[in-house]
């Protein structure tokens, strides 16, 4: 059900890619008209998923692989059709792409754990998940503010300077992106946490809550991810950190939160276990 | 009716002969108007820049128009005819149509690619249609050049990128800020490159231009003419702490501006990009300068350059936009044969339909006890026919590919209907009124 989905993708990301060297307009409303039926279709995925197990489908890490991607799409959406500035789109597709050929190839099944019955399992993860698109489209803010400083610093005027927005356009996204990405992710943590004690009152015996603790990968590392964007907003405001620096910081927020998302969360996790 | 064009422009004439020549000091429409007047030419559309004086002009006759011409250019402008025939070119009918979209497009442009030249092809055509110079020769051939400009714009990079020093900064300063509307610009010295750039910098929208000088009365002429606040001297380094632009061009032998007193009155705004344009030559500021994080410094060289490489890459454009405008060429005679067609077409169809009516209305006695409605089928039925039967001969004629054969094509239409029978055509009564009168 997600390869419908992932070919609309593929096909926006060429023509983003196209757009992107030829600076071609026409091709630019095609890929932005593919992606936006491509998120059409993947809403509608998503709606059967959540129909057919009765939430959001997010306790597999698969299908909230192809959640995140569905948020991450909005969200680029969103900054594309507010900004008017399409450049972005040839990064970004990757990702999608990416991250959307997972539930693609390994569909995998959503079983229910009876702890998962919370309204705060729903806020929780997405929450998180938001969080995580955020930062998805800041990691790739800061990779193209790079691309642009060095050129612009180097005086090596070539093939991204031309294509890509300003400096300060980058740099100002790519703040409130980090931004915004910051509250969910702390938003998210707190409610897990209290969500975590809740539960122990009620199953103390469940192995996923015996297993909540910061020696867990997963919880390690998305506190780990928590103190590089804490540091990132912290930085811009009191130590001019804005730039190239909080550029790096983004994306090195990106890479752990990716770190944790799909390699934890499929392979090392013991408390987050769900299926 | 020909297109004809003479003109000089700076690949044929030095500047001082094109200034003796210019119009556009001058009266573009009373000019305009003169030409047209005058027996060999109809239309006329004078295009004059500092770049070039051209004569667009519709004629029956080029070599006695070319005549007319010159002496018109001689009396006009007081120059003897021999000081400038030498550097006049003239072209006819196609050559002149590339001309003109050439021109349009930028091609023929000192600077190729610069974007005035198709606003000020565009002016000299309204002028000219403001005194009703212009008839359907010229209006066809400069209205199609006007969205021959637009194409090669959107379809070639020939006019992209900064090729003067002060845009190339401005457009530098674009890429780092963003909008530059609020922007503060401190200018240290006042030159031409420093004050064109700050003109362009105003023309951008920005905020505070704050200007300096070791001569007090500079900073001020340059404040006036930029709309900008002139303080002294001493205050340079006071005004620097608050710039996000700042350009040196002063004749100073040593930096007027180091590492350590930037860092000294920059230090509080750590992490906001400050943009600095070194135009002096000895440079003003201090190459160090541009290991802070958040400084961008170019100097003369370093925009000259830019310059240099738009300037290649402009021309790396100027094969694409050549073969556009060849192809709009030949787009365009073959839309004017197809326009010279018309009276035939016209003629032909009027031929027809005259027999329609007239065998109609010889067999009258025998459709008279028709009911109405079949009357209506039978004529309706008629003209289908008709219709059918001129489809294809009009779309061969329009589609004919040279002018000769247009003629010869022409000439058995015409005979072979009859068509030059002013007789013939009498039962028509202008059913179709698309005018014949094309060159």
């Amino acid at each position: 059900m997600n390869t419908l989905p992932l070919l609309l993708y593929a096909a926006a990301g060429v023509a983003y890619a196209i757009h992107f060297a030829r600076r071609d307009q026409a091709v630019g409303r095609t890929a932005t008209t593919l992606l936006l039926f491509g998120a059409l279709v993947h809403t509608f995925v998503i709606g059967m998923q959540t129909m057919e197990v009765r939430h959001v489908p997010f306790a597999n890490p698969s299908r909230a692989v192809s959640t995140f991607v569905w948020l991450l799409t909005l969200s680029y959406l969103y900054l594309e059709l507010t900004t008017d500035e399409r450049s972005m789109g040839v990064f970004i597709l990757p990702v999608i792409v990416g991250l959307q050929a997972i539930p693609a190839v390994y569909p995998g099944v959503e079983y229910r754990d009876a702890v998962l019955d919370s309204p705060w399992f729903w806020i929780h993860v997405s929450s998180l998940l938001f969080a995580y698109a955020s930062f998805g489209l800041s990691g790739i803010l800061g990779l193209t503010y790079v691309l642009q400083f060095k050129e612009i610093k180097k005086k090596h005027l070539g093939y991204f300077y031309t294509r890509l927005p300003s400096l300060q356009v980058l740099d100002v996204m790519n703040s409130r992106a980090v931004a915004v990405g910051w509250v969910f992710l702390t938003f998210g943590v707190v409610v897990g946490a209290v969500w975590t004690a809740q539960a122990r009152g009620i199953d103390p015996t469940d192995p996923n809550l015996q297993a909540m603790s910061l020696d867990d990968p997963k919880i390690f590392v998305a506190m780990l991810t928590w103190g590089v964007y804490s540091f990132a907003v912290v930085a811009r405001r009191t130590l001019g950190w804005s730039g190239r620096r909080a550029a790096w910081l983004s994306a090195l927020g990106f890479a752990f939160a990716m770190l944790n998302f799909l390699a934890i969360n499929y392979f090392v996790t013991t408390s987050h276990t769900f299926y | 009716m020909h297109l004809f064009l003479l003109g000089v422009s700076h690949r044929t004439a030095p500047v001082d002969l094109r200034e003796r020549l210019d119009f556009s000091s001058r009266d573009l429409s009373a000019a305009a108007e003169a030409i047209a007047h005058r027996p060999s030419m109809s239309e006329s559309v004078v295009l004059s820049t500092c770049n070039r004086s051209e004569i667009y002009v519709a004629s029956s006759d080029p070599a006695q128009a070319r005549e007319e011409l010159v002496g018109f250019l001689s009396d006009y402008h007081h120059v003897p005819a021999q000081a400038f025939q030498p550097h006049l070119f003239a072209l006819e009918n196609s050559a002149a149509v590339a001309h003109l979209f050439r021109v349009a497009a930028g091609l023929d442009s000192l600077v190729v690619g610069e974007p005035q030249i198709l606003g000020q092809v565009k002016d000299a055509y309204q002028t000219a249609a403001g005194k009703q110079c212009v008839g359907p020769v010229l209006s066809n051939a400069f209205r199609w050049s006007f969205g021959v400009g637009k194409r090669v714009r959107t379809e070639t990079a020939l006019g992209e990128g900064a090729v003067s020093v002060s845009f190339a900064a401005v457009s530098l300063a674009r890429k780092i800020f963003g909008r530059l509307k609020g922007r503060r610009v401190l200018v240290v010295g006042a030159g031409e490159i420093s004050s064109l750039t700050a003109q362009h910098l105003r023309t951008q929208g920005v905020g505070e231009i704050v200007i300096t000088s070791r001569t007090q009365a500079n900073a001020e002429a340059l404040a006036n003419e930029v709309g900008g606040l002139a303080v002294p001297w001493e205050g340079m380094i006071g005004a620097l702490g608050s710039a996000d632009i700042v350009i040196t061009a002063t004749g100073s032998q040593r930096p007027i501006i180091t590492r350590a007193q930037l860092e000294a009155s920059h230090g509080y705004r750590r992490g906001t990009p400050l943009f600095i344009i070194d135009v002096a030559v000895p440079r003003d500021v201090d190459p160090a300068i541009a290991e802070i994080e958040q400084v961008f410094l170019y100097n003369i060289d370093d925009l000259q350059s830019i310059v240099e490489e738009n300037l290649s890459r402009r021309k790396a454009e100027v094969e694409r936009a050549e073969s556009i405008v060849n192809e709009e060429v030949t787009k365009f005679m073959a839309w004017q044969r197809s326009r010279t067609a018309v009276p035939t077409v016209v003629a032909l169809r009027q031929r027809f339909e005259a027999i329609r009516r007239s065998e109609l209305q010889r067999l009258e006695g025998k459709l008279g006890s028709l009911p109405p409605e079949a009357r209506a089928r039978v004529d309706e039925i008629t003209r289908l026919i008709v219709e059918k039967l001129l489809l294809e001969p009009t779309e061969q004629l329009k589609a004919l590919p040279d002018e000769e054969t247009q003629a010869a094509y022409t000439e058995a239409v015409n005979r072979l209907f009859k068509l030059t029978d002013e007789d013939s055509l009498d039962d028509t009564r202008g059913k179709r009124s698309e005018s014949p009168k094309q060159s």
